[in-house]
């Protein structure tokens, strides 16, 4: 079987649609974003429909992890077999959300492939050190998700759907347990080689500022899903390393602010 | 009767106005509100918020996200153009109707009315053979008015009804509170 699968060759059947990351950043329309309320909460008129997109968008994330941590046990010979294990513990959890995932679409009346597919989470997972793409999957990654899941699991709580709360709680537990194997594995496997683990966690602020998705994550107002700390701190994340996701996800909004105020003004 | 798109051409957004055109045309002519129609769509915003501003002209203005093909970004839908205008001129279509009472402007409207008349609305829809996504319209419904048994048979009652009055309306979504306050 192939190593290093490269992103266009994730199989697919005709309901996905994928698009790429750069045409979303480049769309000149989100210029006029303010700083008014964006968090996802019930008592916003197009609440639900956000949440089914959302919903849609950690389906697809599924996938992806799944896939990548599949190709974390098959691609590498030189990492220990209790990684492997570990991976293929995370892929049986992965699988579990997929199908979790499948049926809140159900649920919430969301058909597959009804939103596109952005592959940024499995470009993560391509890295050919097995080091750097635990920190990008497991720490960067798998951390987004626990901000998804904490977002989604309060949005259930606040609008009384038993259904989502229970679901998105199990999965946050279960994404917990992903980052924190992320944080053992790098601190063990750079534990005689401080030069690797430096440079792992820049790969690792790297892929944070790029999933905080120009200001999609954040823990200001204007930030629909919001950073959260204290499941991250339960998943080995210091004070310190939180500020410092904040502080990137803060410069990511600002850059695609300012990308997106200069392809706006071509328009007016 | 004369359909009207704004902008036409598009700058920020790939939509067709002449393709929205028709299908407005179409929708009007299942729905049959037979007057002149003028829709506005805000192109400098990927959200997705409806109104109905006008009754004479029927006039509809739409943040492009409403139009928009969720798959496609910056291209407009034939499915989600049927989706909204159906639904907002079987809410125009009510207002001009004597016997279906007087509902607040759509300004004044609370969240749990819209919804409520909205699914009254999108049922007719689909009476008509438009595309709608129940569940979708459900899982709305739940989330305004309790995710309780009272609030769903007064879903079915609302999707599956006709000649419904606003009196009608507002007293299904009493009921809903009444339930969720009691839950």
């Amino acid at each position: 079987m192939k190593r290093y699968l490269p992103v266009e060759e994730l199989a697919r059947d005709s309901r996905f649609f994928r698009v790429r990351m750069e045409d979303r950043m480049r769309d000149p329309r989100s210029v006029q974003r303010d700083d008014k309320d964006n968090r996802l909460t019930p008592d916003k008129p197009d609440a639900s429909d956000r949440a089914r997109a959302l919903m849609h968008g950690i389906f697809v994330g599924e996938v992806q992890a799944l896939e990548g941590a599949g190709r974390t046990c098959w691609d590498f010979d030189d990492i220990p077999f209790q990684l492997k294990l570990d991976m293929a513990r995370q892929c049986w959890d992965e699988a579990r959300h997929c199908e979790i995932s499948v049926k809140l679409g159900d649920w919430m009346g969301t058909e597959v492939g009804e939103f596109s597919e952005s592959t940024f989470l499995y470009e993560a997972a391509c890295n050919p050190d097995p080091v750097l793409r635990l920190t990008g999957v497991n720490r960067a990654l798998e951390g987004l998700a626990i901000d998804v899941f904490n977002t989604m699991r309060e949005f259930g709580d606040r609008s009384g759907d038993p259904v989502l709360e229970f679901c998105e709680d199990w999965m946050l537990a279960d994404e917990v347990t992903h980052v924190k194997m992320g944080s053992d594995w790098l601190r063990r496997l750079t534990e005689n080689d401080p030069e690797r683990r430096a440079k792992a966690l820049e790969f690792q602020g790297v892929v944070d500022k790029l999933f905080s998705l120009g200001g999609f994550r954040g823990e200001k107002k204007v930030n629909p899903i919001q950073l959260a700390r204290r499941f991250r701190e339960m998943a080995g994340f210091s004070t310190d390393e939180i500020d410092e996701i904040s502080d990137l996800a803060e410069q990511a909004m600002n850059e695609v602010q300012a990308q997106k105020a200069a392809a706006g003004a071509a328009y007016s | 009767m004369a359909v009207t798109i704004r902008p036409n051409p598009f700058t920020m957004v790939l939509f067709d106005a002449d393709d929205i055109g028709r299908i407005v045309g179409e929708v009007a002519a299942l729905v049959g509100v037979d007057r002149d129609m003028v829709v506005e769509v805000d192109e400098k915003t990927p959200l997705g918020r409806t109104f109905v501003t006008s009754l004479d002209p029927v006039t509809i203005s739409v943040e492009s996200g409403a139009f928009e093909d969720a798959r496609r970004p910056r291209h407009h839908s034939e499915t989600a153009v049927k989706d909204v205008v159906g639904r907002l001129l079987f809410r125009v279509k009510d207002r001009l109707d004597p016997a279906f009472g007087t509902p607040p402007d759509d300004a004044e409207l609370s969240l749990p009315a819209q919804v409520a008349w909205d699914a009254y609305c999108v049922g007719r829809c689909a009476r008509l053979g438009l595309p709608v996504q129940e569940q979708r319209r459900r899982y709305h419904f739940r989330n305004r008015h309790g995710f309780t048994d009272v609030a769903d048979a007064m879903f079915e009652r609302l999707w599956n009804g006709d000649g419904l009055t606003w009196a009608e309306i507002e007293a299904a979504c009493s009921a809903t509170e009444a339930a969720r306050l009691a839950s």
